[in-house]
């Protein structure tokens, strides 16, 4: 039986932070700091992209983050409802939307930078869908399964 | 949301809150516009009290600096580890120059 704890949210931007402080706490003895801010980003970011691009804005619907500890990773499925995002949105950048020109203000990206963030950071990423609910899953290994890395 | 205060001619802003994300930046966004509106062109965005930001909070940021356009500036002051960790994975650390102090910030704005 591998420990897990699932948290459900209604589909408001004011309650990511609530998943965002569960996850955080529930790793803080697994991660180092810079893992441990990986893992909450990525976490935040996925659920972001439900609300904002998957329910269109739209509060009151449902988002179910399901965390599992394994002995060497971490295991975070974000449950949603609604249309599937296209598959080839997880496919690795082809356009690197973070080699800018950092002198041509042009060009700095204003949004969009959430998936490529959860591809930065997790070490494996899975989506799919069935009967309607789509389920993106994120894993991060730890480094040194069963000690805390500092 | 901000505190403000006036260092010749650059203005700190001091972001008063633990979390800049997708819930809050839209009222960010207002509020630090109303600032450059106000006649703003050389801030300090000081973040000494943030712990998170996400991509849409960072969005906000850098959408900030364009307003100012190339006349202005905006430097970062107070970074703690997880939002310096959010400009070195963008590269936007190439974009911001980064103080651990509100004075550092000012006084590269200033020299």
């Amino acid at each position: 039986m591998i420990p897990a704890v699932s948290l459900q949210i209604d589909s408001d931007l004011d309650s990511v932070e609530l998943v965002a402080k569960a996850v955080r706490a529930l790793c803080s003895d697994k991660l180092g700091e810079d893992m441990l801010a990986d893992v909450e980003l990525s976490v935040v970011e996925a659920i972001n992209n439900v609300i904002k691009h998957g329910y269109r804005g739209e509060k009151g619907l449902p988002v179910e983050v399901k965390i599992s500890i394994k002995s060497d990773r971490v295991v975070l499925d974000i449950f949603d409802e609604a249309p599937p995002m296209p598959g080839s949105l997880l496919e690795p950048d082809t356009a690197a939307l973070f080699d800018f020109n950092p002198e041509n203000l042009d060009e700095l990206p204003e949004g969009g930078m959430g998936l490529s963030l959860i591809k930065m950071t997790m070490d494996e990423i899975s989506y799919s869908s069935q009967s309607g609910i789509n389920r993106l899953t994120l894993t991060k290994l730890f480094e040194n399964p069963g000690t805390r890395v500092q | 949301m901000l505190s403000t205060e006036t260092t010749g001619d650059v203005l700190v802003v001091r972001l008063t809150e633990k979390r800049l994300d997708a819930g809050k930046a839209p009222l960010f966004k207002e509020r630090i516009g109303s600032l450059i509106e106000d006649g703003a062109s050389r801030l300090v965005l000081d973040l000494r009290d943030v712990e998170f930001i996400d991509s849409s909070g960072l969005g906000v940021i850098v959408s900030c600096l364009k307003r100012l356009g190339p006349a202005g500036n905006l430097a970062i002051a107070g970074a703690s580890s997880p939002v310096k960790r959010l400009f070195t994975l963008t590269r936007m650390d190439r974009v911001f120059s980064m103080h651990d102090t509100p004075e550092a910030a000012v006084a590269s704005l200033t020299s």
